[in-house]
């Protein structure tokens, strides 16, 4: 990892205090942030300050997140703020930077968030995010999603049910059964008349077996009125719905009616079928 | 309601409106609305716009009239030194469970206030710790006979919200075990022996307040709030309670909307529902507001 970093950019140097945690030390540098991170692949973590005499230092995190996958999941976290285009995929706010390229993820980010601060740390991004020849693969579910409506940077990837809570509370206790092995995409699709908003969750269990007992377990504890539609008008007034296939689930929340919620629901299946 | 102990909190609950709107993203505020018929639960709100002055920094002076204040209020007294001695005892050996996160710890300022008024209650000096991380294996609070409880307010990745109860955490030894469903376990650890019973007072700092997550450390200042406040009371669900509300109504402030937390703080349900640590219903809570009421939100 330490090629991948150089040791100058421009006036910033490294202060040659490299510090690295592997997945089990990593509470000692990010006490309960760690947590976000061990819910994905993440194998080392590299910490180097870039000093410039007169300004603020400017902190990178590296991360080998194991896989190109998981690097895009940690990124599509949080895509709330400006795509700078670093890497694969990057996010600026607040004075942070985050991007991520192959198995790669890194947070970038100064004291202060300046103009000309900005613009460091997004030099220093750039550099590092070309410094990593090999491209990564998105996850595999993305390419069944249905491409109409869709809001492309609302996608998240993820492995447990605490992630998903984070983008769309479901229930405080695992009832769809996800797990390290399991792999899950939200999808928003957001309703150009109404401002409402449309989720399609598509998970993928390890085996038909697997899916099936998430199904049942979620059908239980979610929608038990809806044992023989699968479709549920929910407490606000918006229509949840669900369908298993092969070793997949989906659902669809929050649609305007069951005939919508039907029809992301059909359309996802078109792509399954054609995989 | 009722709850049974197996009982699977789900989204449509939230939208229901049968898990208390304590527990962020869901329906309208209850505050206000009286519930008949049951006992209150009493906390207190005071706040001061000087608490902060002009270069950022927290105003020692200021925290301390703001404790005594608040205190005296809490406790019907007019005198704080008394207040406190109708808290803790000269013989006691105090455990002041603060928090150290670096990027908004405990304010130093609290923390000593809290130290003057626990010498006055006739406590010596060497009796009395102030400690987070290390609570374990510190003398002081392996043999404490009183705690309070101290930390600031703020959205937590795990758990929902950082406040009264997860305070605790650090009195286990492998905290991350308390993590499971959304960190619903963390109200049993107020039953273990080190802590049972020995809480004297809980106060959660809203000086500055942490309403949303973001950043690579879950902390981005713009999502930072100077409420200038302190919330006191003896029960940490009900402060707690309070606490999720105000970062709830802080988002609204903020973003126009709200916005979910990473997960929902149920664990102030279950340490009310299961682990019967005090009361999360903000219908059975009395918030008495002293102070500043600008932007007070609750």
């Amino acid at each position: 990892m330490k090629k991948l970093l150089p040791l100058v950019v421009e006036d910033y140097r490294a202060d040659k205090k490299d510090e690295f945690y592997n997945r089990d030390q990593s509470f000692r540098y990010m006490d309960g942030a760690a947590e976000l991170y061990r819910a994905y692949a993440f194998k080392l973590l590299m910490v180097r300050k870039y000093v410039k005499r007169g300004h603020p230092s400017i902190l990178v995190e590296f991360f080998d997140m194991g896989n190109s996958e998981d690097a895009f999941g940690i990124f599509s976290y949080q895509t709330e703020d400006e795509e700078v285009g670093v890497g694969q995929g990057s996010d600026y706010g607040g004075g942070l930077l985050r991007f991520w390229r192959g198995k790669y993820f890194a947070n970038v980010y100064a004291e202060q968030d300046t103009p000309s601060m900005r613009n460091d740390v997004l030099k220093i991004g750039h550099v590092i995010s070309e410094k990593v020849k090999r491209k990564g693969q998105k996850p595999s579910l993305i390419r069944f999603l249905p491409s109409e409506g869709l809001s492309e940077r609302s996608i998240r990837y993820f492995h447990l049910h605490q992630v998903l809570n984070h983008h769309y509370f479901i229930s405080h206790q695992n009832i769809l059964h996800l797990g390290e092995r399991t792999n899950g995409i939200l999808a928003t699709y957001p309703q150009q008349q109404t401002k409402e908003k449309n989720f399609l969750l598509l998970l993928q269990y390890p085996s038909k077996k697997l899916a099936e007992t998430a199904f049942q377990s979620f059908v239980k504890a979610y929608m038990p009125d809806a044992i023989d539609s699968r479709a549920i008008k929910t407490e606000n007034g918006k229509w949840a719905s669900m369908k298993i296939y092969q070793q997949y689930l989906l659902i669809v929340f929050d649609a305007s009616s069951e005939e919508k919620a039907g029809e992301l629901i059909k359309a996802t299946l078109r792509g399954l079928e054609g995989k | 309601m009722t709850m049974t102990k197996r009982k699977t909190i789900t989204r449509r609950d939230f939208l229901r409106g049968t898990v208390y709107t304590a527990l962020g993203g869901t329906l309208g505020s209850t505050l206000g609305k009286e519930a008949k018929g049951e006992e209150k639960v009493k906390v207190v709100l005071i706040r001061d716009e000087n608490a902060i002055d002009s270069r950022g920094q927290i105003d020692q002076r200021i925290i301390q009239k703001m404790l005594d204040q608040g205190v005296c209020e809490f406790l019907g007294e007019k005198n704080p030194v008394q207040a406190w001695e109708k808290l803790i005892k000269p013989s006691d050996v105090v455990g002041i469970k603060s928090n150290v996160w670096h990027y908004l710890p405990t304010p130093e300022g609290l923390e000593n206030a809290i130290v003057k008024r626990v010498i006055d209650a006739g406590v010596p000096k060497k009796n009395i710790g102030i400690d987070d991380r290390g609570v374990l294996n510190n003398p002081i609070f392996k043999s404490s006979t009183a705690l309070i409880n101290v930390r600031p307010l703020r959205t937590h990745h795990w758990s929902g919200i950082g406040g009264c109860i997860k305070n605790y955490v650090m009195f286990v030894s492998v905290p991350w075990l308390y993590h499971s469903e959304a960190c619903s376990p963390l109200g049993s650890i107020w039953n273990k022996p080190i802590v049972k019973g020995k809480t004297r007072l809980n106060i959660l700092s809203l000086i500055r307040t942490q309403f949303y997550n973001r950043g690579a450390h879950h902390f981005d200042r713009r999502f930072v709030s100077e409420y200038k406040g302190l919330l006191i009371g003896n029960d940490p669900v009900a402060l707690d309670a309070v606490g999720s509300r105000l970062l709830q109504l802080q988002r609204i402030a903020h973003f126009g909307e709200d916005r979910p937390l990473d997960n929902p703080p149920i664990h102030i349900f279950v340490a009310d529902e299961k682990y019967k640590l005090g009361v999360s219903n903000l219908r059975r809570i009395e918030i008495v507001k002293l102070g500043w009421t600008e932007g007070t939100l609750l």
